[in-house]
């Protein structure tokens, strides 16, 4: 902690952008980590509550509206349409359920895209501003750094609380054995939409401070590629741990950076590549690896 | 008295096929009735049309009088209905401590008192007792995944009691549990069964374990209850002896 809030200090502006940028993908993981770490419900659908919570955030402030007017409808649309999306999982699971959500965030993508009188389509929403807090502007990268740290800090102990909880034990059951949970009185039909809308209001939070960190929105940044993004993070940092998102955030957002600067042609291929080994090798992420190793 | 279970002209088929062909039976309170029959007679498929897993072509299932056809295996559940099955189920990635709390934790409170409420659910003792009651003391922190065949299958029972049911339906509790374990697990179903005035329905193959446990056995055969009674009945009865246990 004390090293997120040094962090900042002695960055360049981009440098600053780009931590920004880590916290608010760690926060849609750690949505998405709920719905597919501990519930077990696969979700190609994350990076669609991003963009329907940074176009409410983007739509909302530049009419005027506060920040939190755009949090409290983000996350109560997130919350609504995430609970409707776990439908299909109480029919379909596995890739079956992967299709479904796919065929969502399709749907949302050309939504953004298409209705241009509400999202202005590919010409995108500019100017989006950031926020004012009790007279304090976050308006400087490093001050909107530490208000995004703060959303991070409070959805990090509401998850830790949430998944240290009976439902966090329901949701460990309904992953491991949804039959036998039934039989135990868990009512595994909404325990599942209730990880679905619960990780989706996550994925809207993010959102919400997406759009004021960019201040430019067009609907490509949501498209399948940041569902993908997301699901790459969590199945690095370590599916079903608490830090899995955070590490497998970083790994997406700032190794490629990072290694960017070494060679440019070959980081690409090398990051694929060990993501495939990491993958084929240990299924439950670096955290997994790391606990294996542990354990010996 | 009034039954406990009762089932009336329960069926139900796969297609041609008739896996549970019109049956009928009472549980009384406290009874520990056998289930017995040779494989594929429809012991686990009555099983789990009773107990919401699979819809019952026909038939009627009512418990304490109240109609259950068609109920979900959770609702039967808060209705004090345990089962376990007949392949092992216990969840590999909680310690033994957390599969039995999680076993009770639906009964406790509402789901919101829960989620802000205590992180055992108030059944942290509960399960501390139910881990001495069958012998699982020294396991209680260890993830059910790295126990013993025998000790998962202890513990599978155990969760099965931990909500307080009236009504428990257990599903091969024998299979593959050495002869040791096996004298303990029915010790304490025979305890629980005085203590808690539980009643049991047991599918069984372990004829010793069934015939020293049950105070009455039905026979299913091909679907069917071909024969009924107590243990000696049973055993005489030269039908089940030509369907079943043989000469």
């Amino acid at each position: 902690m004390i090293a997120l809030v040094a962090a900042p200090f002695g960055l360049k502006p981009y440098g600053i952008y780009l931590l920004s940028l880590w916290v608010v993908m760690t926060i849609a993981a750690i949505g998405l980590n709920l719905t597919l770490g501990y519930a077990g419900q696969i979700s190609l659908a994350q990076g669609a509550f991003v963009g329907i919570g940074a176009y409410a955030a983007a739509l909302l402030t530049t009419s005027g509206w506060p920040l939190w007017m755009a949090f409290l409808l983000a996350i109560a649309l997130s919350l609504a349409i995430g609970w409707l999306l776990g439908y299909p999982a109480l029919r379909v699971q596995h890739h079956y359920l992967a299709f479904v959500t796919l065929s969502f965030a399709t749907l949302v993508f050309l939504m953004l895209r298409n209705e241009e009188w509400l999202t202005k389509g590919v010409y995108g929403i500019s100017g989006i501003p950031r926020p004012t807090l009790f007279g304090w502007a976050a308006k400087a990268p490093i001050a909107f750094y530490f208000f995004c740290l703060g959303i991070l800090t409070l959805v990090s102990l509401a998850t830790w609380w949430l998944v240290r909880s009976p439902w966090g034990r329901a949701f460990t059951a309904l992953r491991e054995n949804p039959i036998r949970a039934d039989s135990l009185g868990v009512d595994t039909r909404r325990y599942t939409l209730m990880a679905f809308a619960i990780g989706s209001a996550l994925g809207g939070i993010s959102g919400v401070l997406y759009a004021p960190l960019v201040q430019f929105i067009e609907p490509t940044a949501f498209n399948l590629n940041l569902s993908l993004n997301l699901l790459l993070m969590v199945m690095v940092g370590g599916s079903g741990y608490f830090l899995g998102p955070f590490l497998g955030a970083a790994v997406s957002v700032l190794l490629p950076e990072w290694a960017r600067f070494g060679s440019d042609a070959l980081y690409l291929i090398m990051y694929a590549i060990a993501v495939m080994v990491l993958m084929a090798f240990c299924p439950s992420g670096l955290l997994g690896l790391a606990h294996r190793v542990l354990k010996r | 008295m009034n039954p406990v279970l009762e089932v009336r002209d329960l069926a139900k088929a796969f297609g041609g096929i008739r896996a549970v062909n019109g049956v009928s039976f009472d549980v009384r309170e406290g009874e520990i009735l056998g289930l017995i029959g040779p494989n594929g007679s429809g012991k686990s498929t009555l099983f789990n049309c009773i107990l919401g897993q699979l819809a019952p072509s026909a038939g009627e299932v009512r418990i304490d009088g109240r109609g259950i056809t068609g109920m979900r295996p959770c609702q039967l559940n808060r209705l004090g209905v345990g089962r376990t099955f007949q392949l092992l189920q216990v969840f590999p990635q909680l310690t033994v401590r957390e599969n039995l709390i999680l076993a009770g934790q639906e009964h406790q409170k509402s789901m919101w008192g829960r989620l802000v409420g205590r992180r055992d659910a108030g059944l942290g003792e509960a399960a501390d007792r139910m881990i001495e009651f069958f012998r699982l003391s020294a396991l209680a922190q260890e993830k059910a995944g790295s126990l013993s065949y025998g000790q998962q299958k202890l513990l599978d029972v155990a969760m099965a009691f931990m909500a307080g049911p009236r009504l428990v339906l257990l599903d091969e509790p024998a299979g593959g549990v050495n002869p040791t374990m096996l004298a303990g697990l029915r010790e304490r179903l025979r305890e629980i069964n005085a203590m808690q005035r539980a009643t049991f329905v047991v599918i069984e193959h372990n004829m010793e374990f069934v015939m020293s446990l049950c105070t009455r056995v039905l026979v299913l055969a091909e679907g069917r209850i071909i024969s009924e009674g107590t243990p000696e009945e049973v055993r005489a009865d030269p039908k089940v002896i030509e369907a079943y246990l043989g000469g």
